[in-house]
């Protein structure tokens, strides 16, 4: 019973799905306050290669260890994003342009893996790693075992972090105000709101949400380091952002389905199962599905995109007078 | 006392040149800084990427190889983003046309006839299927608002497993299937000798052979440059892209100018992709490690934003990172780093992205208890 | 116009550079040291391919010392940049280049630098500046089947596999044969991943393969993904490549490994001594060409005697495991009683061509 197909693929949606789910998140806060990064890949290669790093240099206890390489890979994805962040807040320079020019520099073949080869992190083992938190007892229950109890402490950590974003944007004033910034910055500013700082505020922590992304990829899912790690996991956070609306809990069911898309390929080949016509469809199949499900959401009946926050993009110039 | 950023009322000429010029100098600068840091002598490694990209024997030539696909890459994401249109997917608009454009030159280089047919006809080829692939995230952002963005990129993926599909995966008509090789690893159809594209050589470092598609990208510059320069179509598209309003009120129809100019950058990426085919790999190249491990569409995106999404510029800059790139392969090794080309190109292109802002802004550093009488309050201006 | 005017700049300041560089560049010339480089296709450090030829160079290295000179280049793709690798290893003096992934080595390359000696992995291409090499991993792999086969409990073996290309396919089959020779109707359950190194697509597969009840993983791929996951589940795992048992202590049975280095100095040593001849050469475990990774401590002492007693014969030539009767998946009889398998002669039907699964294989050979 818990091997079969539908069990199986939800637990991986949900152990796949965690990187995704962080990741985000972070972008999700960012865009809320109207700054888009396209750097989200650059910036979870930089947190997984420096989360890595913590882990193989610190000799501590394993949890004291595996903490610390997260808070790591937090700081290393919150300093990328301050370039990006100084980039289009302050110099309003071209936000797509920035956030790709993120992606190149910190990417599989710029810092991150610079940083990869010269720390000499490749070909090892990461000496601490997340495993499955509750006892095995828990883990083989029927069904919710693999799927709910099966799961390392970051994946409880990220339901925390949806219900905390989720509150944070509905119920605090924070939250409220940023929402106003990502909508109207010259009526939050006339508001008395710092749109700058919030900018700023928020892409910093999406920054730091995206490095623990990364750190969660060399940490928990594949506990090693290598040159593009992450695999295009960043382009697939952004276009869940969109998928859910720009809201956290829809974060949350978008980010299992695409980890469990990811995984339908090899269980359906495991058992023999043929997909489709040719190998070819069914290794597009996860693209496919994420291009239809990113138009039929941004189609829709309304005529503007629900959710997005209407100053998305566009710099935020205040009038002298 | 606030510093404060201010729109200037002209932008005095000279700062156009000269910011882009610093840009590049501060790069290098910061570059430098990195180098020391990590125990490397700048001033001997940026004369080794120097020598390696233009100085040394073949050094041109094969930076034109690199040049060439950049150039195509640059001028197909210049030709969208001045329109605010994110093509992202040059990359699979490329394999696309590599793929269209090798089909045309086995099929027509088969059939004899005099050697400009088969060419002429991979070259149209390329551009139907680049245009072919771009014209899908073209339609999904005119008629279901779908960000070009994110369909593009991910068409990239699509296109690249495609592209390994045919050779690697299947027995494709582009697939060599004669021959004892053919068994042992998948390669593709060699294209007969007169759909191979000619180059110019010249008799500079030793022989210096200009590939005939480095002609067909300095072409499609012209013609870029005309059409958004001297024609109706280009001077909406610049309108659409600075101001998408003022261009619906003008009468200027959105959809039909998102399909034309995704079309028009997918054919661009598709002539590069014909190339690719025609003046270097002669045959479909699916290998994984091969042509998708490069990685040409992405660059393009930097030397397009470089160039202001000027063609010309374009040109030149393709040139010009093409010699790093190929001093970058040509410098690493185990006393070179990894990554560090990807490093100087992120840092030249944030320079170039702040540096932007000083030839349109000033900063100003006012003490607060003044109350100046400042220039009269003006709309802020939409940065590109 | 300003176009023009940055246009002008931006050519003063590349003239200004490369007077500057003119003034101060100097020939690189050097007798002495013998020049050979290595050219790999991922990362020097990927615990996988590349690596492997890096030890082989490292190997090298330390044999002749101060009497050679080598480097290498990683990262490189088939194709425009192999080209320039070359020029620019051309430039710097370099007399000899091993090109470790298939497709390197084209007729033009090789023409245009006749002076260089090209060694080519994998690959079919032999002239005169040309030399081809690889070897029989498919003995290892059979042998590390074999390790595989005992462990499994339940005679359901899972392997993790790259490309459906034939070199992938005949592995797969070794190491199927070897399961079946210890484990008599062991079944072998194929995942592809598409990818000769993917991590995150590696433990999929081997996650899927767990789920469809395999007991024992193998792998045909790079990385040790499929390890880590085997280790933290507890099954027994056999790798692929390179001693990667610090990944999967616990797990770890063996592997078939690449010992490129003797090949390498063999060669070496001869192109310096001007002894060097291009051709084919297929290495065996005599020669030391291939071994067995140690043990884990899975593999019982018996498993191991049995397991060094075939690599014995095999050694001495009594035992070949594609000899015949082979049956192909549908039970047809592909290969008669004992016909031995040539690595090139015999069409497609030869082990250079192999694209069929042998019996007991569960999984499509084209992907």
């Amino acid at each position: 019973m818990n091997n079969s197909l539908l069990v199986v693929l939800v637990a991986s949606g949900v152990t796949y799905g965690t990187p995704l789910l962080f990741a985000a998140l972070g972008e999700l806060l960012a865009e809320r306050s109207g700054v888009l990064n396209l750097g989200v890949e650059g910036m979870m290669l930089v947190g997984a290669v420096m989360g890595f790093w913590t882990v193989e240099r610190v000799h501590a206890n394993a949890g004291l260890t595996l903490a610390l390489a997260i808070v790591v890979g937090a700081v290393a994805g919150t300093a990328m994003a301050a370039i990006h962040a100084f980039l289009v807040v302050t110099l309003r320079a071209n936000q797509i342009v920035s956030g790709l020019a993120l992606t190149i520099f910190a990417g599989a073949v710029g810092l991150s893996s610079y940083l990869g080869n010269n720390l000499n992190l490749a070909d090892i083992p990461a000496t601490h790693s997340f495993h499955a938190l509750l006892p095995k007892g828990m883990q083989n229950l029927p069904v919710v075992g693999p799927i709910l109890f099966g799961q390392n402490i970051l994946v409880y950590v990220s339901w925390l972090c949806v219900i905390a974003v989720g509150l944070y944007l509905s119920r605090t004033r924070p939250g409220l105000n940023v929402r106003a910034v990502g909508e109207s910055p010259a009526a939050a500013d006339t508001m008395g709101i710092n749109v700058t700082a919030y900018r700023y505020a928020h892409t910093l922590v999406g920054g730091a949400f995206a490095g623990v992304a990364g750190a969660s990829i060399t940490l928990a899912i594949t506990p090693q380091w290598v040159d593009g790690i992450t695999g295009g996991a960043g382009w697939i956070a952004i276009a869940l952002v969109i998928f859910s609306f720009w809201r956290p809990e829809l974060c949350l069911v978008g980010a299992y389905f695409f980890g469990a898309l990811q995984s339908l390929a090899p269980q359906l080949q495991a058992r023999n199962i043929s997909l489709g016509p040719t190998v070819l469809w069914t290794n597009s199949l996860p693209y496919v599905m994420t291009i239809v499900v990113l138009v039929v959401v941004s189609s829709g009946t309304a005529r503007r995109r629900l959710g997005a926050p209407s100053a998305l993009g566009v710099p935020y110039v205040r009038e002298e007078h | 006392m606030r510093i404060s950023v201010e729109q200037r009322l002209r932008r005095p000429r000279w700062l156009t040149v000269a910011v882009p010029f610093g840009s590049v100098v501060f790069a290098f600068l910061v570059a430098a800084v990195v180098l020391v840091v990590t125990g490397h002598d700048p001033v001997s490694t940026y004369r080794q990427l120097f020598d390696a990209a233009f100085l040394e024997k073949q050094s041109i030539d094969q930076t034109l190889i690199v040049a060439t696909p950049l150039a195509f890459m640059g001028l197909a994401a210049a030709a969208a983003f001045r329109m605010k249109l994110y093509n992202i997917g040059a990359e699979g608009q490329m394999y696309l046309g590599a793929i269209t454009g090798a089909a045309a030159g086995l099929y027509f280089g088969g059939r004899g006839g005099p050697a400009p047919f088969p060419i002429a006809a991979m070259v149209v080829a390329g551009m139907l299927g680049g245009l072919a692939w771009a014209l899908i995230p073209g339609i999904l952002r005119a008629f279901f608002r779908t960000n070009e963005i994110l369909t593009s990129l991910l068409l990239n993926y699509v296109a690249g497993l495609l592209l390994t599909y045919l050779i690697f995966e299947s027995e494709s008509y582009w697939r060599q299937t004669k021959g004892f090789n053919a068994t042992v690893f998948p390669t593709g159809k060699p294209l007969p000798p007169n759909a191979v594209w000619p180059g110019w050589t010249l008799h500079v470092q030793g022989g210096t052979t200009i590939p005939l598609g480095a002609f067909f990208g300095v072409g499609a510059a012209v013609v870029l440059w005309i059409l958004y320069r001297l024609t109706r179509f280009g001077f909406e598209a610049r309108v659409l892209g600075d101001s998408p309003r003022a261009a619906r009120y003008a009468g200027v129809r959105m959809r039909r100018k998102i399909l034309a100019v995704m079309a028009v950058s997918g054919a661009i990426a598709g002539l590069g992709g014909a190339s690719q085919v025609g003046d270097f790999s002669h045959a479909l190249d699916g290998d994984p490690n091969g042509l998708q491990k490069i990685g040409y569409g992405y660059t393009g995106i930097v030397v397009a934003a470089l160039g202001r999404y000027n063609p010309f510029a374009v040109v030149l800059i393709a040139f010009l990172l093409g010699g790093l790139e190929n001093a970058g392969n040509a410098l690493q090794g185990p006393s070179f780093p990894a990554g560090l080309v990807g490093v100087i190109q992120g840092i030249i292109l944030f320079s170039a992205l702040g540096g932007e802002i000083l030839s349109r802004h000033r900063i100003r550093i006012t003490r607060k208890t003044t109350h100046d009488t400042a220039a009269p309050a003006r709309a802020p201006e939409p940065a590109a | 116009m300003k176009t023009t005017r940055r246009l002008v700049l931006a050519a003063l300041l590349t003239a200004t550079v490369a007077l500057i560089g003119a003034s101060t560049g100097a020939a690189k010339h050097s007798a002495g040291p013998f020049k050979v480089a290595w050219i790999y296709v991922g990362p020097h450090n990927d615990g996988g391919w590349s690596q492997a030829h890096d030890a082989g160079r490292l190997y090298v290295q330390k044999m002749l010392g101060s009497k050679v000179q080598t480097t290498y280049k990683e990262n490189i793709a088939v194709g425009a940049q192999f080209n320039q690798a070359v020029a620019s290893l051309a430039a710097q003096g370099y007399q000899m280049i091993f090109a470790t992934s298939y497709g390197y080595v084209t007729p033009q390359i090789a023409a245009k630098y006749p002076n260089i000696k090209f060694e080519q992995a994998t690959g079919t291409l032999v002239s005169k500046n040309v030399s081809e090499y690889f070897g029989r991993a498919e003995d290892t792999i059979f042998l590390s089947g074999m390790a595989a086969g005992y462990a499994s409990k339940t005679g359901k073996i899972g392997d993790v596999l790259a490309y459906p290309i034939p070199e992938v396919v005949r592995h797969a089959n070794a190491f199927t044969l070897g399961a079946q020779y210890a484990h008599p109707g062991a079944t072998v359950r194929v995942v592809w991943t598409h990818s000769w190194f993917a991590p995150a697509a590696e433990k999929k597969a081997a996650q899927s393969l767990v789920a469809a009840g395999v007991d024992v993983l193998g792998q045909n791929v790079d990385s040790p993904a499929t390890g880590q996951f085997a280790e933290s589940i507890g099954d027994p795992w056999v790798g692929y490549d390179s001693d990667s048992s610090k990944f999967a202590p616990k797990s770890w049975l063996t592997a078939s490994v690449y010992n490129w280095g003797l090949y390498y100095l063999k060669r070496v040593k001869e192109a310096m001594a001007g002894r060097w001849t291009p051709g084919f050469y297929y290495g065996t475990i005599n020669d030391g060409f291939t071994t067995l990774a140690p043990f884990g401590p899975g593999v019982t002492a018996a498993e191991k005697a049995k397991i060094l007693a075939v690599e014995k014969k095999i050694e001495n030539g009594t035992f070949y495991e594609f000899e015949g009767p082979l049956y192909d998946q549908t039970g047809k009889l592909l290969v008669a009683k004992g016909v031995k398998m040539d690595v090139l002669k015999g069409g497609t039907n030869s082990l250079y061509g192999m694209n069929w699964f042998v019996k007991g294989v569960i999984g499509s050979p084209k992907g």
